[in-house]
């Protein structure tokens, strides 16, 4: 029931489930019942990056020469990105920590939110470089209606789900009425459903929403411009590709009941309403593609083409948490998007620009002289 | 200056494995992950880290076996091969979408 920060009573971490069991006392990971989730953290970790790093000095003189269709596409998606991530960088935690109950994933929870924190800080210091004045961009996406609808279906099932555990914690279990909202019946499948939909639409943002935002980023550079907010983004879409590896093993796991039996009936029960939060993001992006390019396109990328790319990737998505595809476009229409995705070239020369891989104490101090035998002088 | 010399590989397999991919037949090494050699015979495949941890190159293997020389971060679903990182260790046959 109510939440401890340090839980007194002796249990058995290796037998809890990921979520909604014990609250977690010692943050102990000798032994780990999903070690996956501990070598996500370590993966993160060795991500870690610094948006200054980051030359922008030629993005200003870009996005000057850029036209007024442009300016908008890109300051829109950069708004879209920018809200993403607010959401991402505190929801994990506020949502998901209360009610963790393996050491490994709650820290896990907490290293993927303080990445988008750096992402957040990100698109501050890329809204700097380009505007004399940021505070126009950053209030307009608490006011622009195409900005907050898309904050509306985000956020959703977080609050909900924060909502119930809030009640949870310190009510119990029961059927309450909150002023405004009605009854709200707390019961620990009711509990789940929450806790399984909130990850699914989780997934839903970071797998198909992010993907859409960088499509946009990259069109850009494809024409080399902006390339600085590109350097940023491929940073950004290498870290998401690690959470959403994340929330695709959360899903996983509960859908196969390997960790929770329950949940994978509740798994099971929600399929057809996880298939629509997939179908229902997706008709929302393709909307939101006629917005961005309503006064005008851009070459390389269209309302059209960004359509089909969000029908493309969203069958992707679908099909990795093993539902059926729903979409008939079954080629990526923008192929390009790979070779700006790729991480393995994020690493450059030092004497080029930032490093963005680093690893620290990689020396491997086992050596021995046979190990210099096919050394040629 | 110190060079590492490469010429000589005495681990190296030469078994020659056929992938089939609809009406498509390639030849594969073990030598290689599954992805390099797709992309050598033209076939586009989707990628993005290129070291198991996205599942973008996510492939369905209707039949065969293929192995991992380390354990992916990525979900491997079952019916599924991971194309960045999976060694292929018999004839196999694969499909992208239904």
């Amino acid at each position: 029931m109510s939440y401890s920060t340090f839980n007194r009573k002796h249990f058995d971490s290796m037998k809890e489930p990921m979520f909604f069991g014990e609250n977690v006392n010692v943050a102990r990971y000798d032994q780990q019942k999903h070690p996956i989730f501990e070598k996500l953290i370590e993966k993160q970790l060795s991500f870690f990056w610094r948006p200054e790093e980051v030359d922008l000095s030629t993005d200003r003189k870009d996005f000057q020469r850029l036209e007024e269709h442009e300016q908008h596409i890109f300051l829109s998606n950069l708004k879209y990105q920018t809200l993403l991530d607010s959401v991402q960088g505190r929801s994990p935690n506020v949502a998901l920590l209360p009610i963790v109950s393996l050491p490994e994933l709650e820290t896990w929870i907490e290293t993927w939110s303080f990445s988008e924190t750096i992402h957040s800080r990100s698109y501050t210091h890329i809204i700097r470089n380009i505007v004399n004045d940021p505070t126009k961009i950053f209030d307009d996406i608490v006011t622009n209606e195409e900005i907050t609808k898309r904050a509306d279906s985000v956020s959703i099932y977080y609050d909900r789900l924060i909502e119930m555990v809030n009640l949870y914690n310190t009510m119990g279990m029961g059927t309450f009425n909150v002023p405004g909202k009605g009854d709200i019946e707390i019961s620990m499948p009711k509990l789940k459903k929450a806790l399984y939909l909130t990850i699914a639409s989780v997934n839903v943002l970071e797998a198909i929403r992010f993907y859409v935002s960088f499509a946009c980023s990259f069109a850009f550079a494809e024409r080399t411009l902006m390339e600085g907010n590109a350097k940023i983004i491929k940073l950004i879409a290498r870290d998401e590709a690690l959470h959403l590896t994340g929330t695709q093993h959360m899903l996983n796991l509960m859908a196969s009941g390997k960790d929770d039996p329950e949940m994978a009936e509740i798994a099971a029960e929600c399929q057809n309403e996880v298939r629509q939060i997939f179908i229902e993001a997706a008709e929302q992006e393709k909307e939101w593609a006629t917005y961005l390019f309503k006064d005008g396109s851009m070459i390389g990328l269209n309302a059209q083409i960004l359509g089909q790319y969000v029908e493309y990737i969203t069958n992707v998505r679908m099909q990795a948490v093993g539902l059926e595809t729903c979409f008939a476009t079954k080629h990526n229409p923008i192929p390009w998007i790979n070779a700006w995705l790729v991480s393995d070239n994020v690493q450059v020369a030092p004497q080029e620009a930032e490093i963005s891989s680093y690893l620290v104490g990689q020396t491997d101090n086992n050596l021995d002289d046979s190990d210099f035998d096919d050394f040629d002088l | 200056m110190t060079l590492i010399s490469k010429s000589t590989n005495p681990t190296k397999n030469d078994k020659v494995h056929r992938v089939l991919l609809g009406k498509k037949q390639i030849l594969v090494t073990e030598d290689e992950p599954l992805l390099i050699q797709l992309e050598r015979a033209g076939i586009h495949v989707e990628y993005q880290c290129r070291e198991g941890y996205c599942s973008s190159c996510s492939i369905k293997l209707l039949w065969g076996h293929v192995s991992y020389p380390f354990e992916p971060l990525a979900w491997v679903q079952s019916g599924y091969l991971l194309a960045c990182c999976a060694i292929v260790k018999s004839d196999i046959e694969i499909a992208f979408f239904d």
